[in-house]
């Protein structure tokens, strides 16, 4: 993990309130793993309010088109709160605060690729963040990643032609019907894995906490495993606030609070007491 | 030569010998009047790759309770304006995990490491502080009797001096070894009396403050922040009521007096000292720059520099009314 000043290359617009920005950073690049967050600094000064940096997924590793060597961070902002409102006005050369890659990533060792036949990834909004550097992991050790992705109108499934320029085959759904079939994401992904044989199968989800419940309840009803990357409000990321818990049931079914931050973002949806959301 | 330069070039041979930092505090010696604060800076080991610990005076560990407690549910934080509200309830591994799993990867820095400590009874109290008054590397205790987040225990003890003086008198009669400090609320009338009630009681510190109760609310909801309903607020917020509450228990004791709330500069932290406080404690700045107790250690040197002061102790107490 490391805590550095960096530079910031550019700001793409994607449409709505969300933005890519794209950070000068081979090194932290270098080091990402699937599924792992870094904390920025939304204010100039590290004294400035808000005080409290914030965890974003790393999106891409903005790998050069020549070399395909990754040179920087791509973040997914969504310009909601006075944060990331500050992240939205930067602009090209000035620099930003970040602490990271950090986190437990996706469980993608080479050795999964023999186990593993097919992986469904199922983002809910800005979830996605979360599973474009999965499904490029995925295309590199040999396992064919499968996206389902919802959100509650079109403009909200941002970073579609990504996955869809992996050659991925891809489920939409809105919840008003703007885009893709209308309801849940969780139906066609049900549909998808009804009469399928399951051995192989594996889900990875990240979305708001609902959709991530309703698709460890899939996971559970086919008996396939599920991994999930939780968001929660984060003081350090450093494992010393014990702000970001979320509660856990073990197989005895005793409680345990584990922080999102170093025992997660990503954890194997088994483990999570899903009637008490961390936020 | 403009006078400009005369004056920098005076100041140079005195610039060339560094200031001396070291402070004393109930026996025990520190490199520089610098620490992080309880529940800031975990067992420290999970901050070694982004501070220099040898750089700091001392560090102050989580609260620790004998056997491990799981905390409360969350959410158990929420950013107000320049600070941050908590309800942790005191999650913890417990001693025995502390001295077994963390304490021998401290004893590589040169650094004191204190022990906070956290009970919701007197013999909870009693019982950690038997326990850890054994295990070597471990230069002093910090009794916790002033967390506002829990229901029981621990705050009790600040509802009324004679309370404060009987925890205090009681651990420090099991703590045979080592030093015993203890850690005052803010949430009190007279913060002169329970520090008068501690000294009697044979503290041989003070922290000074915990965090102050306080509380949010989500106005769509209609539901508290915390799941606690009301949490302690910490961070540069309470800089300016911790500097005072400091300022009155050091006109109240003879006691060496420790700063903390709200420090994050090097500016907060010689306030701190010239109140009268021996040194200070980093807190919530540890959380968005980890670094923070170095650079304070760092920038006190520089300002003794600037100032041709040559010894920091010269700075502690200082204040003129």
């Amino acid at each position: 993990m490391l805590d550095r000043r960096i530079r910031v290359k550019g700001l793409k617009k994607l449409g709505g309130s969300s933005y890519l920005l794209i950070l000068k950073a081979a090194e932290q690049a270098r080091l990402v793993l699937p599924g792992q967050f870094v904390m920025l600094k939304c204010a100039p000064g590290l004294n400035d309010p808000p005080l409290l940096r914030r965890p974003f997924s790393v999106f891409d590793t903005d790998p050069s088109p020549r070399t395909n060597k990754p040179r920087g961070l791509v973040l997914l902002i969504k310009d909601v709160g006075v944060g990331s409102h500050a992240l939205a006005a930067l602009t090209p050369g000035q620099e930003v605060f970040t602490l990271g890659p950090q986190g437990r990533p996706f469980d993608v060792s080479l050795e999964l690729g023999s186990r593993v036949a097919v992986a469904c990834l199922v983002a809910g909004g800005v979830g996605i963040a979360a599973l474009y550097l999965l499904a490029r992991r995925f295309l590199e050790i040999g396992v064919k990643p499968v996206l389902f992705y919802g959100g509650r109108s079109a403009a909200d499934l941002v970073l579609r032609e990504y996955f869809e320029r992996l050659g991925m085959d891809t489920w939409y759904t809105t919840e008003d019907g703007t885009l893709g079939e209308a309801g849940v994401v969780t139906r066609p992904l049900e549909t998808f894995l009804r009469g399928r044989v399951r051995s192989g199968v594996r889900l990875y989800a990240c979305g708001p906490w609902e959709m991530m419940k309703a698709t460890h309840a899939v996971a559970q009803k086919l008996q396939v495993p599920c991994e999930v990357s939780l968001e929660a409000r984060m003081g350090c990321s450093l494992g010393a606030c014990m702000g970001c818990v979320v509660r856990t049931l073990d197989d005895a079914g005793d409680e345990q609070y584990l922080r999102v931050c170093l025992e997660g973002p990503v954890m194997d949806s088994r483990k999570i007491d899903w009637g008490t959301p961390p936020v | 030569m403009d006078l400009g330069n005369m004056q920098y070039n005076k100041g140079k041979s005195k610039a060339d010998q560094p200031p001396r930092l070291e402070v004393e505090i109930s026996g025990i010696k520190f490199k520089n009047p610098v620490m992080t604060a309880s529940g800031t800076f975990a067992y420290g080991l999970e901050f070694a790759h982004l501070v220099d610990l040898n750089a700091i005076g001392g560090i102050v560990v989580k609260g620790i309770s004998l056997r491990p407690i799981k905390g409360n549910p969350p959410p158990r934080i929420w950013e107000t304006a320049s600070g941050m509200l908590n309800a942790i309830g005191w999650q913890n591994i417990g001693a025995t995990e502390f001295v077994t799993k963390k304490l021998p990867g401290l004893h590589k820095f040169e650094t004191n490491i204190i022990v906070n400590i956290v009970g919701f009874d007197l013999e909870d109290y009693l019982e950690v502080a038997r326990f850890l008054n054994d295990c070597p590397g471990i230069a002093a205790l910090e009794l916790n009797i002033s967390c506002p987040n829990v229901k029981k225990g621990g705050f009790h003890f600040n509802k009324d001096p004679r309370d404060a003086h009987h925890v205090t008198a009681r651990t420090k009669q099991v703590c045979t070894r080592l030093p015993l400090w203890v850690k005052l609320s803010p949430n009190v009338t007279d913060i002169g009396e329970f520090a008068r009630a501690c000294e009697d009681a044979g503290a041989d510190a003070l922290s000074v403050i915990n965090t102050i109760v306080g509380m949010a609310i989500d106005i769509e909801r209609r539901i508290p922040r915390l799941r606690f309903v009301t949490g302690g607020l910490s961070g540069p917020a309470i800089k300016p009521v911790a500097l005072r509450m400091v300022w009155d228990t050091c006109r109240a004791v003879k006691i060496p007096v420790i700063g903390v709330g709200g420090i994050a500069t090097v500016e907060d932290a010689l306030e701190f000292l010239m109140a009268g406080a021996r040194a200070v404690q980093v807190g919530t700045a540890n959380f968005y720059n980890p670094a923070a107790s170095e650079q304070i250690a760092h920038g006190l040197a520089a300002y003794c520099r600037t100032h041709r002061i040559e010894d920091i102790n010269q700075v502690i107490g200082s204040l003129s009314i």
